[in-house]
């Protein structure tokens, strides 16, 4: 009897295993990383067919699948802007968007199935990301095609292999990593052309209430320290404020758009963070690199939170607490300081709640830091692509100035007109839709009306100012206040930039990829940060020590002083300076 | 009249299986789709189990990766948390599989006395309606009754004079309470409807001789019903026994917060964590393949006891 159920048992799954095992089996076999690359510098620009365009690459189709969120990024074309893509170029462009709770998901499955079109595109903001062991994987399997023989023929592209254009993390750790030799697999996004270009004025952080700041008679900058903080969320739970709804005010509330169960709101304790929060590991005044873990910090934090959370001065879900209820809060007034926003936020336009501090850091007073460069997303050409060459063509005809007018202001005549200056200038007609209708304007198909999909291969060397002679669309034709103007002022942004610090380096777990442990020591470093929020909400200092300590153990088991090594040893090469706090 | 005698041919076994398939073509026409939906949905996708015994390279799939042997199953029996993530795991199938047990059983025996049928059907739809309720949907409510000061169970207690500011979701004292208690509420009706149809099934003519023998209704249950459904309760845990290794993905991963991670963490939430979100194929598959092996011993060995020492089992 078992005999015979033994074969009802294996021979299907016999079968089973031989036709699972056999898909996927022959994809890709020949690929090697430059299998379908040219020899190096044998890549020849073809000029274009008689009666085309000078833009014009190949009567062709270019499908791209993205694995980032609808949120950055649109699928839906315009057909206008669509056909004139086609007139210039001759591509016809289409990309799809895989939606997936976390990006990062989409892309392994998409990577995993083989099955892939012209291009992909994923975020990569640095070589520290989640995203990069898994391209670089794929990389390294053979995957994509090398793109430097293809770079070397563009105009905008081509200012990669440059000596000095490229963020060091981008150029070493991302694009030209020593491993591969001179070739490179993807191509990474937002590289500003000017070093320290700001595309924007972001006043991020706590924010307190105005109504509240002005009864207490204080004033929102000279808060420097958490035990103001902690002082002044006193008065504030003693001056019995109350929000839209007539309920009691929460002295202080987690950040706008919700908590991880891990965020630790750093910039409204910055004096009591170690590293920064993504990390917590940094320098010691006598060269030590240390994790959060190994320092007073830890302890020092959870007194203070314990301190709060008795008090009931903050929110008690400050950590865990979902983005409806963190934004309901915000909007209601709930929150007499929020924990974090920044200043383009449409409920904050009128400046209710003004900016806090900002605080101080362990080292001293707040300083801004800026970086030389930092990239934001990236593409990869998968080694099916026939043609990679038309693709990389393509994303530099969207790098190009012509390229970008198209994407970021749409079709002359029907979106702007061209001033004298030869910059665009966006009809009024737009600019009205786009505050009246925002979905209504988002159909018209470019990024000033919302509608992102120019940048996923032509967002980059940007300098819109030199470009276009305004940093954001439209900012010509703005009367009233510039978005955001209000807190750039009141937090005196442009002083605070002149004397900022700009950086070029890598994050202290940039390196993880290359460390034997990685998988042993990442779980410990989230255990450590759960662990962390866990000791907060202890009855007493001796248990979250206990946690604590405990959290430091695996750590230490996991290898965090072999990988501690490991980066200070790549902090003496000047090729991988690691970045540290500041201030 | 001559009479002649056919020679009488050998039935082949074979010939015989395809006359009958023949005859009762469309009951087996009707069994397509479910064979079908098996093979492509539960059979070939165990093809995947190879991936455990094998470093996953993108272009090479899964026969062309190089094997790797029993590496990824001693990297995760020497990860420390290992000790941690099967504990529990073990802990809270177990409670879901033990203690949980009679609590549909008694709905279905509860729903089997009521005798008004407007107020049965009501009560039905009423106790199966969470089971069509997602996690997400579930949790999400708990987040909000069970909040600290504002939540209504915090208001609650501020009423009555109590302390209204208890985390009951970051506080790992109240972790099995609420992950037992949300899987009750949410599963006991539709679990109970099979426990129901086993006792519509039971002998009206027992229940008048046990009657007319003057037993109460209490003892009819424990005399009649329960020993009636009892194959069923039988084979129902015995399939269970199949998920030890499984507590319940969608609920733990949507419950754990930092407070409670040390006791919510279970073996699918990491192959999720480490496993896939890391791009791990090979090790995800091969904590997935213990769990899948587990589980089938258990199946096997239950299922062997319960033969030995019932007339009840699988097979």
């Amino acid at each position: 009897m078992s005999k015979k159920w033994a074969k009802y048992f294996a021979i299907p799954l016999m079968v089973a295993m031989l036709i699972a095992g056999c898909s996927n089996g022959n994809k890709n076999d020949k690929a090697s990383p430059s299998a379908s690359a040219p020899a190096s510098g044998t890549a020849s620009v073809s000029p274009a067919p008689e009666g085309k365009p000078a833009t014009w690459i190949a009567d062709r189709k270019i499908k791209g699948l993205i694995f980032m969120g609808t949120d950055d990024y649109t699928e839906d074309m315009n057909p206008e802007i669509k056909a004139k893509i086609k007139e210039q170029t001759g591509i016809d462009y289409e990309i799809e968007i895989m939606k997936a709770e976390h990006s990062i998901d989409g892309l392994i499955a998409g990577l995993a199935a083989g099955d892939l079109p012209d291009f992909v595109a994923f975020y990569l903001n640095n070589s520290g990301r989640p995203e990069m062991p898994v391209v670089l994987k794929a990389a390294r399997e053979g995957m994509f095609t090398d793109l430097t023989p293809f770079l070397k023929n563009t105009k905008i592209f081509s200012k990669y292999l440059q000596e000095d254009f490229l963020p060091l993390d981008t150029r070493y750790g991302v694009m030209f990593r020593p491993e591969f030799n001179g070739s490179s697999y993807f191509v990474h996004m937002n590289i500003n052309r000017q070093a320290g270009y700001d595309t924007n004025k972001y006043v991020g952080g706590p924010y307190i209430r105005k109504d509240i700041a002005e009864a207490l008679k204080i004033d929102p900058s000279t808060i420097k320290t958490s035990e103001q903080v902690y002082e002044l969320a006193q008065k504030i739970k003693a001056g019995n404020f109350k929000d839209s709804n007539g309920k009691d005010v929460v002295p202080i509330g987690p950040g706008y758009w919700g908590a991880n169960g891990r965020e630790d709101w750093e910039m409204l304790f910055t004096d009591l963070m170690w590293g920064k929060q993504d990390q917590r590991i940094n320098m010691t005044n006598d060269g030590q690199i240390l994790h959060e873990a190994e320092t007073e910090y830890a302890m020092k934090k959870v007194g203070f939170f314990q301190k709060m959370l008795k008090e009931k001065l903050i929110s008690a879900e400050m950590f865990t607490m979902d983005e409806s209820r963190t934004s309901e809060g915000a909007i209601n007034g709930t929150w007499g300081i929020i924990a974090n926003t920044h200043n383009y936020q449409d409920y904050n336009q009128d400046l209710h709640y003004l900016p806090l501090g900002p605080l101080d850091g362990i080292k001293g007073p707040y300083k801004m830091e800026v970086s030389f460069k930092s990239g934001y997303s990236a593409w990869a050409i998968p080694s099916t692509t026939k043609n990679p060459e038309d693709v990389v063509k393509f994303a530099d005809y969207l790098a190009s100035r012509e390229g970008k007018m198209l994407w970021k202001y749409g079709l002359e005549g029907r979106d702007y007109t061209l001033g004298q200056d030869g910059n665009p200038v966006p009809k009024q007609e737009v600019i009205d839709l786009l505050a009246n209708d925002p979905n209504e304007a988002k159909k018209l198909g470019f990024k000033g009306v919302n509608n992102s999909w120019g940048d996923i291969l032509g967002g980059t060397d940007t300098d819109s100012m030199a470009d276009f002679g305004e940093m954001e669309y439209g900012d010509k034709l703005k009367t009233d206040a510039t978005r955001g103007q209000l807190a750039i002022d009141y937090w005196h942004y442009d002083d605070r930039r002149k004397e900022a610090v700009i950086t070029d380096t890598y994050t202290p777990i940039s390196f993880l990829g290359e460390f034997d442990r990685s998988t042993e020591l990442k779980a410990a470093l989230d255990n450590y940060n759960d662990s962390l929020i866990r000791s907060y909400y202890t009855k007493s200092t001796d248990e979250a020590k206990k946690i604590l300590d405990s959290a430091l153990k695996q750590l230490k088991a996991a290898g965090l002083d072999d990988y501690l090594k490991l980066i200070t040893e790549k902090n003496k090469d000047p090729k991988t300076p690691i970045g540290f706090r500041v201030y | 009249m001559q009479q002649t005698t056919l020679p009488m041919k050998p039935v082949k076994q074979g010939s015989m299986l395809w006359r009958r398939v023949l005859q009762h073509r469309y009951l087996y026409f009707m069994l397509l789709p479910c064979i079908v939906f098996f093979i492509i949905f539960n059979y070939i996708p165990m093809g995947g189990l190879l991936l455990a015994f094998k470093e996953y390279k993108f272009n090479k799939g899964i026969l062309g990766s190089p094997w790797v042997g029993f590496d990824y199953f001693k990297m995760f029996f020497n990860t420390y948390q290992s000790k941690e993530l099967v504990r529990n795991t073990l802990i809270i199938s177990g409670m879901k599989m033990f203690l949980y047990l009679p609590f549909p059983i008694i709905l279905a025996l509860m729903f089997n006395e009521i005798r008004n049928k407007w107020f049965k059907n009501v009560a039905q739809s009423i106790l199966y309606l969470p089971h069509f309720i997602s996690w997400v949907v579930v949790v999400g409510l708990m987040q909000r009754i069970l909040a600290p000061d504002t939540g209504l169970l915090n208001q609650v207690i501020t009423n009555m004079n109590g302390d209204g500011s208890t985390f009951f979701m970051m506080d790992p004292k109240y972790f099995y309470q609420i992950m037992f208690g949300s899987h009750v509420w949410k599963s006991i009706g539709w679990d109970s409807i099979i426990y129901m149809a086993a006792i519509a099934g039971v002998n009206p003519d027992m229940y008048e001789a046990a009657k007319m023998d003057g037993a109460s209704k209490l003892r009819e249950i424990w005399n009649i019903t329960l020993p009636s459904i009892t194959p069923t309760i039988v084979i129902l845990f015995i399939l269970s026994l199949g998920n030890i290794l499984s507590a319940g993905f969608d609920q733990l991963y949507l419950l754990r917060t930092p407070g409670n991670m040390h006791l919510a963490d279970i073996l699918d939430t990491y192959v999720i964590r480490v496993g896939l979100r890391e791009g791990q194929f090979g090790y995800a598959t091969a904590i997935g393949m213990l769990q899948g092996v587990i589980g089938l011993i258990l199946v096997i060995t239950v299922n062997k006891i319960s033969r030995k020492v019932s007339d009840t089992s699988l097979w």
